[in-house]
């Protein structure tokens, strides 16, 4: 027996994922969260699966861990305190960013504070230029006077960020040399060192959150590895990343940044690898869970990778899978305001309480009580029988606020429904011009504890003729962790333009960044085949103030091709903004590099369509589509490849409640995915 | 208010789909737009409006902060005849109110359903250059709007899909960098076109009738809001002025003057008081429209603050009334120049909230620092041997202090919506050194909440006639107001050379040349205080001092507090404080000492005396004679009517009017 793990940690459950390469049977559970014991649920979790699936640790040669750790530290700021050393007259970039900020319509706007207050940020003297020579150069002696300050404020790490440090680390690593020598009990990363790219407020964040997160983060991995192995887990643990990847955890302590995505990403890793096997190449991804709605985009069977992506309020700039948070999950609270306007959200009742129908102390009608309210939960046990449904609560609290709005409870919790579906349609409508694609080419893939609750309403909504929900829609981020490949990004600032006279910086360039890449593959993840090289440019017109990422083939760079790659920018802009300039300066900012090293790849079952009209379990009254229907329940476990039936209609299982309302016709495929197909639009995948 | 029925319960619902459109239409916009001006800078806006051109919905994340209350009607009933695939356009200042000033280009594409028009798509962007007197299209100096490039009444630029080649041709013909233009005029159409798309949308969704009652129903909830807000202000009577430093190059102060009345849930803004229209480009051009948008861009920040949720749209503007008497600089008569109108309207922003703080003490912060400066460097690069031009950063901030919050560093409050460009892509792009960056000490006003930190930028040049404008820069004479005992905000400045024995102060001068090894030193006004600064914890200034936003000399002079290399001195902190208790600024209002000095001259009653004299004045005397009264009042006369004899005298010209004793 050899078995594959994927455990992912989530703000309400902890999810497990287990996959027997030999038999191909594929088990998941869930268990509740410990925030006060972290680790004691992945011991229940594991004991758990041996005892339900018979999944023995010791026969687990791999195991993949998405976990929250990182995001929580900054989200709670419970992170390090940290000194920032950077250029004298510059101190203040931190906390003044890039200027802008959200909420510009309030006089009260600001920004979130910085992880690091203004008197632990230190300037020294030294100067490089933009072209990375020294125009003054660095006193090193004045770190005596910060260190001495340091000790004092009881500083535990120090992170260095100076000017033009991604064209020459020179400085940076003198100061940090000088600090490794006078205070070794210290840590210390400098901006060039985790991404050096131009950009001082980006560079320099980047390394901040590093360095916030690394003593929590390196403390969770070790207590992990220490775990698994009082548990007789042969597999060294791996973590997956930011970039849809995963590495080795014990890399993970030193570069904890590139983790800070982990289980959202893997969320998307899971879906398009799900969307694949059924053969669904344009999908839009929705995770609803208890506080928010997770969406992002897989465009031609890819996920999107953004370099702007936000944990809690800081801005994240490196590769990351791009996904948009929206603040409405299944805890969002519904109110009515002083015009008797109904709104939901942005207050939350998360998982503690959460809502007043878990009966765990909430007392204000959420998303969910709504969704009580209409009939739809409640018909198989709720997170494998860990939560149990008091639907006389939910209909108190709906009624509440029905009588505020002089109307009928059933209503009332369809209304609650509208409004939060359309809150999510703001912010997808959003998603897709920023893509600037047509969301009705695409397929909603709902998942997360709420996703197939919402995800039909919400695509109707959106024009979007087809839903695909996974069979097990409560893992995908788990199983996520399974499909994906060991994964390294790497990158190094040029800023030179696209001509000839550009090829022998480039040409070299690239082969340093290739042989980081193997050295990353094979001597820190272990790595023994050859990975795949993906190198890409980051280009824009010269005066543009953003980079466009250019695919690019290593023979251009090899035979010094500057026109094929002119040419693939010019096309690429074209692409995403409709327009280009054939004529005009062009620059290569960067060179990307990613590194990958294939695991080996998951295969699931594939049944025998069996055409029939699917078995429904019963028949219940329920609030749909402005009426009330009797609507047939059936049950995830009994319907298998080829069973079809047709709304209104509700599907349970334990990991979540799939709605389907009137006028959908639903089809199960060879994977026990659920295909549903608005009428008049049917067609067979 | 109207008395159409539209479901509450699904009023949410009808206003994020009408928001998701709008926002669409600016993400479109926004990724396909040519220039910086439109892409960085984001200075554009789209819209959706009904079909008398009130705006029913806009975004909330894209785009300048000026327009939701916008309304297209006057502009949209120039044009007859609308047909499905017409785009109408203008940015001329004195049609239709819509633009206001020529660089602004709006378009505007009716949506029909069926034979009738259901909704408008609207939008503008600011084109880098419309030709006229000089690049860029904006200057001070420019004295009419002739000399401010080629304006455009309303009129069809593309019919039933085609687009009218003649007008691009005159375009391109009369502006300087005419692709660029154009590119972000396609860039526009498209996202009218991608608004059109989603309204036909909305009425699938919601039905043609529900789609109908429902944007206008939006925008009666945002009426209801913005009523319940005034409601829950106390009826009266409140006056405040406030001054820009300059009406023209190197002349006289302009004030502004706002009496806001508020009464049973309705506000009547009346800005009679407010200077003459001036000489300069500084006019604001609203055509006495008493709900223009740019008159209200204060009110929707108050109306914004007070509550988040507020839907923005036309209905908000419904509760007030604006008065703006003809041929003053709110309401200049053509062919006055209006391109920098900006400059005043950071200035009309604060005479709005200044007076709002009266109404609502508790609820209103401070002066925000109120100067957005844009610092634009001409200079030669040697390596590549060519001369570039390029925008270092806004040197902007701070925000007012907050009832309940220290005002924002260097940013905040109606400078915001403002971005800084990297210094490491600055020094890669222009050859200049950043040799500073940061916040300014001791700028943000002293008080229980201090005020916001001014913003310094610091560089140095190396090539000959180096040349560097920082325009909107203001603030250099009249401070941020500090209220309820807090104190006015640090001044803005601009120095060539500080601390050399080249040093050359500039003022409130908005350009310098520099020569090779020249730093240039520029920073903004900070933000005013708010409360009582001895009442500020000991710690919070102690605090202040070891993050370097406040010197230890300050924290003893401004806060009373005693530090001894760092640590509080609680003993004499106490003491200093008990002596200091007498010397507290009175009054709603902390204004400093440069204001109290000139309006110790130019009095209430002087100005009120003024205001009736240029009311009776043609329009075309009012500046000339204004700069004439600042000449001699408080240096050869004592009073206003004194100084206007003098002037009488000098220029027997001057229509014969007279002075009443009493206002």
């Amino acid at each position: 027996m050899t078995w594959h793990i994927g455990v992912d940690i989530g703000g309400t459950f902890i999810d497990f994922c287990a996959h027997n390469s030999d038999t191909q049977a594929l088990h998941t559970i869930k268990v509740l969260t410990t925030p006060d014991n972290p680790g004691a649920e992945l011991r229940s979790g594991l004991e758990l699966l041996q005892r339900r699936h018979q999944v023995d640790p010791s026969d687990a040669i791999r195991f993949v861990h998405g976990t929250t750790v990182g995001i929580n530290t900054i989200i709670q700021k419970k992170g390090a305190k940290l000194a920032l050393i950077t250029n004298a007259g510059f101190e203040d970039v931190l906390e003044l960013g890039r200027l802008r900020m959200p909420d510009m319509y309030s006089l009260f706007c600001s920004s979130a504070e910085a992880l690091i207050p203004r008197d632990q940020i230190f300037g020294i003297s030294g100067r490089l230029t933009a072209q990375g020579a020294e125009s003054a150069p660095l006193d090193l002696v004045q770190l005596n006077d910060i260190l001495a300050r340091c000790h004092k404020q009881g500083v535990e790490g120090i992170i260095i960020s100076m000017l033009h440090a991604y064209q020459s680390p020179a400085h940076e690593d003198a100061v940090k040399a000088e600090l490794e020598r006078l205070a070794p009990e210290l840590f210390v990363f400098t901006s060039s060192e985790i991404w050096p790219v131009v950009r001082e407020y980006e560079r320099g964040t980047t390394a901040i959150l590093n360095g916030y997160v690394h003593p929590r983060v390196a403390g969770y991995l070790g207590g992990l590895e220490a775990t698994l192995s009082e548990l007789g887990m042969p597999a060294r643990p791996l973590l997956t990343k930011s970039n849809g990847g995963l590495m080795q955890a014990e890399t993970g302590k030193r570069n904890c940044v590139s983790m800070l995505l982990s289980g959202t990403a893997s969320g998307v890793t899971g879906a398009s690898w799900l969307a694949r096997q059924a053969g669904v190449d344009r999908v839009l991804t929705l995770d609803i869970g208890g506080t928010s709605a997770d969406v992002a985009l897989i465009i031609d069977g890819k996920p999107q990778f953004g370099k702007d992506e936000k944990i809690g309020d800081y801005p994240l700039h490196i590769p990351s899978v791009s996904v948009s948070s929206i603040g409405i999950g299944g805890g969002s609270i519904a109110h009515v305001d002083a015009f008797r306007v109904l709104k939901v959200g942005p207050e939350s009742a998360g998982s503690t309480p959460g809502p007043a129908c878990y009966d765990r102390g909430g007392t204000q009608a959420t998303l969910t009580d709504a969704l009580a309210v209409c009939g739809y939960l409640g018909h198989a046990p709720m997170a494998y029988g860990q939560l149990t449904l008091d639907l006389t609560r939910a209909f108190v609290v709906v009624g509440e606020i029905a009588q505020k709005l002089g109307r009928d409870t059933a209503s009332t919790a369809e209304a609650i429904i509208r409004v939060a579906v359309s809150e999510m349609f703001v912010e997808v409508e959003k998603l897709a011009s920023r893509a600037g694609i047509d969301l009705r080419e695409y397929t909603l893939m709902p998942f997360g504890g709420g996703g197939p609750m919402l995800g039909a309403m919400l695509a109707r909504d959106l024009g979007m003729q087809h839903v695909l929900v996974p069979h097990r829609p409560g893992v995908v981020s788990a199983l996520g962790g399974l499909v994906s490949d060991l994964k390294g990004d790497f990158v190094r600032a040029l800023f030179v333009p696209c001509t000839v006279k550009s090829v022998p910086l480039i040409q070299e360039a690239s082969a340093s960044l290739i042989a980081q890449g193997n050295a990353w593959l094979c001597e820190k993840q272990g790595f023994e085949a050859g990975g795949d090289v993906q190198i890409s440019a980051e280009m824009r017109y010269a005066g543009q103030s953003f980079e466009v990422d250019v695919p690019l083939k290593q023979e251009w760079i090899e035979t010094g091709d500057m026109a094929a790659i002119r040419c693939a920018f010019d096309a690429r802009h074209q692409d995403l903004f409709d327009f280009n300039d054939p004529e005009a300066e062009a620059e290569i900012v960067n060179l990307a590099l990613i590194t990958i090293g294939q695991t080996q790849p998951l295969h699931l079952e594939q049944r025998p369509l069996q055409e029939a009209e699917a078995q429904r379990l019963k028949q219940a009254p329920m609030q749909m589509a402005g009426q009330e229907h009797s609507v047939s329940i059936y049950a995830r476990d009994s319907l298998t490849a080829g069973h079809r039936f047709a709304g209104p209609a509700v599907v349970a299982q334990e990991d979540t409640t799939c709605v389907i309302p009137p006028g959908i016709q639903a089809h199960v495929d060879g994977h026990l995915n659920l295909h549903l197909h608005f009428n008049g639009s049917h067609t067979d995948v | 208010m109207s008395d159409i029925h539209f479901d509450p319960v699904d009023l949410q619902v009808l206003a994020n789909h009408s928001r998701a459109a709008a926002e669409n239409m600016a993400y479109t916009l926004h990724r396909t737009a040519h220039s910086a001006f439109v892409k960085e800078t984001q200075d554009f806006t789209v819209m959706l409006s009904d079909p008398a051109g009130s705006t029913f919905a806009v975004p909330m994340e894209l785009g300048a902060t000026w327009y939701p209350g916008l309304s297209y009607g006057r502009a949209l009933d120039m044009i007859k005849d609308y047909r499905p695939g017409d785009i109408a356009f203008t940015n001329d200042a004195y049609s239709g109110y819509l633009a206001t000033h020529t660089p602004d280009t709006h378009l505007w594409k009716p949506i029909f359903h069926e034979d009738e028009i259901i909704a408008f798509a609207a939008g503008h962007i600011h084109n880098t250059d419309m030709g006229g007197a000089v690049p860029a299209s904006l200057s001070r100096s420019l004295t009419e709007i002739h000399q401010e490039g080629i304006r455009f009444a309303p009129m069809k630029l593309v019919r039933e899909g085609k687009f009218d080649e003649t007008i691009l041709n005159i375009m391109a013909s009369n502006v300087r960098k005419p692709d660029l233009n154009i590119g972000d005029i396609k860039a526009l159409i498209g996202a009218l076109n991608t608004g059109e798309r989603k309204v036909q949308s909305m009425v699938r969704t919601f039905g043609i009738e529900r789609f109908r009652k429902g944007i206008i129903a939006v925008q009666d909830y945002a009426e209801r809001q913005a009523r319940d807000l005034l409601r829950a202000m106390p009826d009266g009577t409140w006056q405040f002025a406030d001054y820009a430093d300059e009406d023209s190059d190197h002349a006289n102060p302009c004030r502004l003057n706002l009496t806001l009345t508020i009464k049973g849930g309705e506000a009547v803004l009346d800005f009679t008081g407010s200077d003459p229209q001036l000489g300069s480009s500084l006019n604001v051009p609203t055509g006495g429209d008493p709900r223009h948008t740019i008159l209200l861009v204060g009110v929707y920040y108050v109306l914004n603050t007070l509550n988040p949720q507020i839907l923005m749209n036309t209905g908000l503007t419904r509760p007030f009334t604006c008065i703006t008497p003809e041929g003053t600089v709110l309401n200049p008569q053509f062919p006055a120049a209006v391109g920098m109108r900006s400059l005043t309207c950071a200035r009309l922003r604060s005479v709005i909230f200044g007076a709002f703080s009266q109404a609502i003490p508790e609820k209103m912060p401070a002066a925000p620092a109120g100067n957005n400066c844009i610092v634009n460097v001409m200079t030669m690069d040697e390596r590549r041997g060519r001369n570039v031009i390029s925008s270092v950063n806004p040197v902007v901030g701070g925000g007012g202090a907050m009832p309940h919050r220290d005002g924002t560093n260097g940013s905040g409050a109606d400078a915001a919506y403002l971005r800084n460009t990297p210094i490491e892509i600055t020094e890669i792009e222009t050859p200049v050194e950043i040799t500073r960056y940061g916040l300014t000490p001791d700028t943000g006003g002293a008080g229980r909440w201090r005020g916001g930190l001014a913003t310094t930028l610091e560089f140095r040049v190396f090539a000959p006639d180096s040349r560097v404008t920082a325009r909107n820069r203001d603030r250099s004479r009249f401070r941020p107001w500090g209220t309820l005992g807090g104190k006015a905000a640090g001044l803005s400045d601009m120095v060539v050379n500080p601390g050399t024995a080249r040093e050359t102060q500039l003022g409130n001068i908005d350009y310098a040349v520099l020569q090779p090894g020249d730093v240039l030193h520029i920073h903004s006004a900070g933000g005013g205080g708010r409360g009582n600064p001895l009442e500020r914890e000991p710690w919070r200034v102690a605090q202040d001092v070891a993050r370097g936003y406040v010197t230890t000399d300050a924290a003893v002079r401004d806060y009373g507090v005693v530090l001894d290399q760092g640590v509080l001195d609680s003993k004499a902190t106490l003491a200093l404080r008990a002596e200091m208790v007498d010397a507290l600024p009175q009054g709603h209002f902390h204004f400093g000492a440069e204001r109290d000095a000139f309006e110790a001259i130019w009095t209430r009653q002087a100005y009120a005396q003024m205001t009736q004299l240029m009311a009776e004045l043609p329009v075309h005397w009012r500046f000339f004679v204004k700069t004439e009264l600042f000449a001699r009042l408080g240096h050869r006369a004592d009073t206003l009517p004194e100084a206007f004899e003098q002037v009488r005298a000098r220029f027997p010209q001057v229509p014969a009017i007279g002075i009443k004793a009493e206002t």
